[in-house]
């Protein structure tokens, strides 16, 4: 159990480290460029794993529904607008904004759809990640580290 | 250390619409998943999105920000996404199963943030983090738990 919970929080780890490794891109290139590239290096990844361990068509893979296959486009503006996010914004920041959007909009897609769920639970939540919101917006000069006092 | 100052509107903002865009892609990413197998749901969308990928630098041809070249690992943050598939998928399967796995996953992308943050990793600018981005961090994890495992039947 714990080993899964590692493999669980690695997998976090590692979602905020491709964000940086993006950003990193798109300070010599472009966020373009960045998505670019981890959708094509991530291609060749994704299908190498398939042809040494297999399971990439055992199913039935094309009988989804045609726009369940529109992740694709989505997910290029999704690499390249967090790319952007993260040297203008910091990666904490980032992180912080993006999870809030998923949430929030995730709530929004339920609600829309007619998916059941605890009403109290969901307006807790959302109210929650809202106030985080607002306290990130506000902004701060205390820092952690000694603030400077001519900042 | 830069101070950090609230980030502007237009950051602000698209970044927490950016995080709308996840979820599409998880809805739509998991719905084709139900119908192949996980690293199929993978391989599509990064297959269509080198699609559009090409096109859009075909058509845009943005400038490069600089003339030096990037260092070789900054081309790889694909590779990272790829193994995080295999890895969430593979702890979803445990008694964590999905809510646990994104629960977790949440807090090892925040603290790692943080850190990155903090010293600047993988040559993104240092931001010295504040208290206040702990506690927003803090309240949004908190939202975002109450959501996971009691807003969804």
């Amino acid at each position: 159990m714990l080993w899964f919970a590692g493999v669980a929080i690695l997998g976090g780890v590692l979602v905020s480290l491709s964000r940086q490794i993006n950003g990193r891109l798109s300070l010599s290139l472009s966020a373009l460029h960045s998505s670019y590239w981890n959708h094509l290096v991530g291609l060749l990844a994704v299908t190498a794993f398939g042809l040494a361990f297999g399971g990439l068509f055992v199913g039935d893979p094309w009988g989804a529904p045609w726009w369940a296959y529109l992740g694709g486009p989505i997910g290029f503006v999704f690499i390249a607008a967090s790319s952007w996010a993260i040297t203008r914004i910091g990666a904490a920041q980032t992180a912080l904004l993006i999870i809030a959007g998923q949430m929030v909009f995730g709530v929004i897609v339920d609600v829309a759809s007619g998916t059941a769920g605890d009403t109290s639970a969901r307006v807790l939540g959302v109210v929650l990640i809202l106030a985080g919101m607002i306290i990130a917006r506000t902004g701060s000069e205390k820092t952690l580290d000694k603030a400077d006092p001519n900042d | 250390m830069p101070s950090p100052a609230p980030p502007r509107l237009i950051d602000f903002f698209g970044a927490f619409a950016t995080g709308g865009l996840l979820t599409l892609m998880v809805w739509f990413n998991g719905t084709l998943a139900g119908y192949g197998t996980v690293l199929f749901s993978s391989w599509v969308p990064h297959l269509t999105g080198t699609v559009v990928a090409i096109a859009v630098l075909f058509i845009l041809r943005p400038t490069k920000a600089s003339t030096k070249p990037a260092p070789g690992w900054a081309y790889l943050g694909g590779i990272s996404g790829a193994v995080t598939v295999v890895l969430t998928s593979t702890a979803m399967q445990s008694p964590l199963a999905v809510s646990g796995t994104i629960a977790l996953g949440l807090a090892g992308q925040m603290v790692f943030s943080l850190a990155a943050d903090k010293w600047g990793l993988l040559g993104l600018p240092k931001r010295a983090p504040t208290w206040r981005d702990i506690i927003a961090l803090l309240l949004i994890f908190a939202g975002s738990l109450i959501l996971i495992f009691w807003g969804a039947n």
